[in-house]
């Protein structure tokens, strides 16, 4: 149901991938651990290996919870579909696209 | 006419919530008077005066209370919430009642 | 002492020669007039393109019928009286008799999140008073302007006091307009600012002033008046007088549109489920504060909710609107779902983020969490116990564990996607939407449904997650943003420690000089 008004209502969207030149949005969620109110957001480059991604950006966040073992993160899904980790590869390789969801597990946390 | 209740027949209870002060007494007791079904609970504060279906404020009759002139304007000063809709309020009457 | 009670028919010295109700026809509706010298759509151009059909603008009641005389008596009169008690708090120190200073972090919340939107309201209103085309209506709006800048002043001048002694209130307009949280209520109110008349009626005035009022308004006063807080229970009292008029307002809008045409049914129906949602989701806030900012709570959300829309509104007034065609909002089951979970996933956000908030938050007491443990007894000792548990080992230990970076936001009420699935407490929940090729991510099937219903609205939030990370937030550090929202250091992380803490802790440690 389209916007009503009084002219022609067509506005660009505020964070259309174009704004963030080389880079993308991506969110990230801990499943299962409660202690994190929400999934986080990160700005990451396009290009950059996903192994980076995960040590430079979501490690540091998930160190939030003092229990957090970097080591343990498994089971990657990218939305609902399992995602094949190869850190080597890149975000944009792996289909992880701007503002995709991207969710890991980590066995045996208690929140 | 649906004020009632369909299932059990009883009324819907309307009601008013006054500020808790001094100057509202006189108000209170005259409502008190001419509404004999009138339920009224005390919370900090606030006054929250009920009946069934209909309440109906007189001005004669809070001036009688009050010893004193008074406008049914001066409601607006003593109102702090409402259920129902305003069906009257003119110079002598004030009524709260549900429509449907 | 008794004296003879005046006779109702010599009281009146007769200085009126009319009757209240042709008195208040005169000097409005009948000071009305046709434009002879443009045409009406040129007079009223907003009135017609949202699809809603009035055919008689006569028809609108107000019952209230204040004249301009009476409006400003009773308004002066109402000021006079909060004025005083402002005085007489702040000449007194009544600040020492809060309960606790971490009781004002509530009211950082408030002057932060609510009074801007009363300045809002006063604006739009005022637009009302011109463009809507029936005389009565415009002058109702007109009241209910001046109302709505009478409760944005009132509001400053009784939060002004607090500004002396705590931190978190020094900038609240700045910070509107910036700060992350706060985009909650600025986005609901600019969403409603630029719909058209109709829909800002059904939106404002009727969901948020009616429907969702008690809800939004009553814990604030009632949590002032259970924590020492008399000027802001005063405030409350002061302004619930006016809030009648707008309640009425709102009630005869929704009422007046049914009336006029069926064809404005569906469209006024599209509006409630639209508007129930959005200041629901807001009143998300509200939830977390009742519950967890009053050192002396006064009942719970779920209490509240299940008395103030419930039974209320569910209860009462729908039935009523049911004549009309109406039927109780959509998703309104999913709200019902979540009251016992809503104000515990709020706080949780709140206290992870409290580093980047112009106020504190703490974990809650052993005390407290009874009080939560009653409250709840379905969810808070197996859901959210282990969580604070967890937090008061961290802090036991010496730290203090937050949220190490930005939320995922919803796209629809910029709130941190905390919420869960309505049959599923352990799964947060995700929802998606595409428009043209771009993906937007909401937090429950309402704000999903409202998203889908308008995305060329939505897809234009400034979100202040992305915001940020697009650089327009006054830098890349965290640091940077604050001095960018104006957040200053002590305004913001845990309460135990802070400045408020041990200013309180200092002003109440000295014994009296002599024994009591």
């Amino acid at each position: 149901m389209p916007v009503k008004a009084l002219y022609d209502y067509d506005f660009p969207s505020a964070d259309r991938a174009e704004l963030f030149g080389d880079d993308q949005l991506v969110y990230v969620h801990w499943d299962g651990n409660p202690l994190f109110c929400s999934a986080a957001c990160f700005r990451a480059p396009r290009a950059m290996p996903f192994g980076e991604f995960v040590t430079q950006l979501v490690v540091p966040w998930a160190a939030s919870d003092p229990d957090f073992d970097p080591g343990a993160i498994q089971e990657w899904r990218l939305f609902d579909e399992p995602l094949a980790a190869a850190p080597g590869r890149s975000l944009a390789d792996l289909g992880i696209r701007h503002k995709a969801l991207l969710h890991f597990t980590v066995p045996q946390i208690t929140g | 006419m649906s004020e009632r209740n369909g299932m059990t027949g009883t009324l819907r209870q309307v009601g008013i919530d006054l500020q808790d002060a001094e100057e509202n007494r006189g108000l209170v007791d005259a409502i008190k008077a001419d509404n004999p079904e009138l339920t009224i609970r005390h919370l900090p504060g606030l006054l929250k005066l009920q009946a069934a279906g209909r309440l109906v404020i007189n001005r004669a009759t809070v001036e009688q209370k009050l010893g004193r002139e008074w406008d049914t304007g001066e409601f607006q000063l003593a109102i702090v919430s409402y259920a129902g809709n305003f069906s009257e309020w003119d110079d002598d009457q004030i009524i709260v009642s549900w429509e449907h | 002492m008794t004296q003879a009670a005046p006779q109702a028919s010599t009281t009146k010295a007769k200085t009126r020669k009319l009757p209240l109700k042709e008195r208040y026809a005169l000097l409005t509706r009948d000071l009305d007039w046709e434009p002879s010298y443009v045409g009406r759509e040129q007079l009223f151009p907003y009135t017609s393109y949202e699809g809603i059909k009035v055919h008689d603008w006569d028809g609108w009641q107000d019952p209230f019928r204040l004249t301009v005389d009476a409006y400003y008596k009773y308004q002066a009169e109402k000021d006079k009286r909060l004025y005083a008690v402002l005085d007489s708090f702040a000449q007194s120190q009544g600040h020492l008799s809060l309960s606790d200073a971490s009781y004002l972090n509530a009211i950082k919340l408030f002057i932060q999140g609510v009074t801007p939107l009363e300045y809002a309201a006063h604006r739009h209103f005022a637009y009302l008073a011109r463009y809507l085309e029936g005389p009565a209506p415009r002058f109702a709006a007109l009241c209910q302007s001046v109302d709505e800048l009478r409760h944005c002043q009132t509001q400053i001048h009784t939060i002004s006091n607090y500004n002396k002694y705590y931190g978190g209130f020094h900038s609240w307009s700045k910070m509107h307009d910036r700060v992350w949280y706060l985009s909650v209520p600025k986005s609901l109110f600019d969403d409603a600012m630029s719909a058209g008349p109709f829909e800002f009626l059904i939106s404002i005035s009727f969901s948020f002033e009616y429907l969702l009022t008690n809800l939004l308004f009553v814990p604030f006063m009632s949590g002032a008046s259970f924590n020492g807080d008399m000027p802001t229970m005063s405030f409350g009292f002061s302004a619930q007088s006016d809030e009648s008029r707008h309640m009425t307002l709102g009630l005869e809008a929704i009422k007046f549109l049914l009336e006029q045409d069926e064809a404005n049914v569906p469209i006024i129906q599209g509006w409630i489920d639209k508007w129930f949602w959005r200041a629901y989701r807001m009143s998300a806030l509200v939830a977390g504060m009742m519950d967890y900012m009053l050192p002396k709570p006064v009942m719970s959300w779920k209490e509240a909710f299940e008395l103030y829309f419930e039974d209320q509104m569910l209860g009462g007034l729908f039935p009523d609107l049911d004549f009309y065609g109406i039927t109780p909002p959509r998703h309104v089951e999913d709200a019902i779902a979540e009251k016992d979970h809503l104000s515990h996933q709020v706080y949780k956000i709140l206290h992870n983020f409290s580093f980047a908030a112009a106020f504190t938050t703490q974990t809650p007491s052993e005390e407290h969490s009874r009080w939560l443990a009653a409250q709840y007894p379905a969810t808070y000792e197996r859901l959210y116990k282990p969580v604070w548990d967890k937090h008061a080992r961290a802090e036991a230990a010496g730290g203090r564990i937050f949220f190490q970076g930005l939320p995922q936001l919803c796209q629809v009420c910029q709130i941190p996607m905390a919420f869960t699935e309505p049959d599923d407490p352990g799964r947060i929940s995700f929802r998606r939407s595409q428009y043209r090729g771009e993906t937007f991510h909401t937090c429950s099937n309402g704000c999903q449904w409202v998203f889908e219903r308008e995305p060329e609205k939505y897809v234009q939030a400034w979100l202040p997650v992305h915001q940020i990370y697009q650089g327009h937030c006054g830098g890349a550090t965290v640091p940077e943003v604050l001095r960018w929202y104006g957040i200053q250091d002590g305004d913001n992380g845990e309460y135990k420690g802070s400045p408020d803490a041990r200013s309180w802790a200092q002003w109440h440690a000295a014994a009296p000089a002599q024994g009591v």
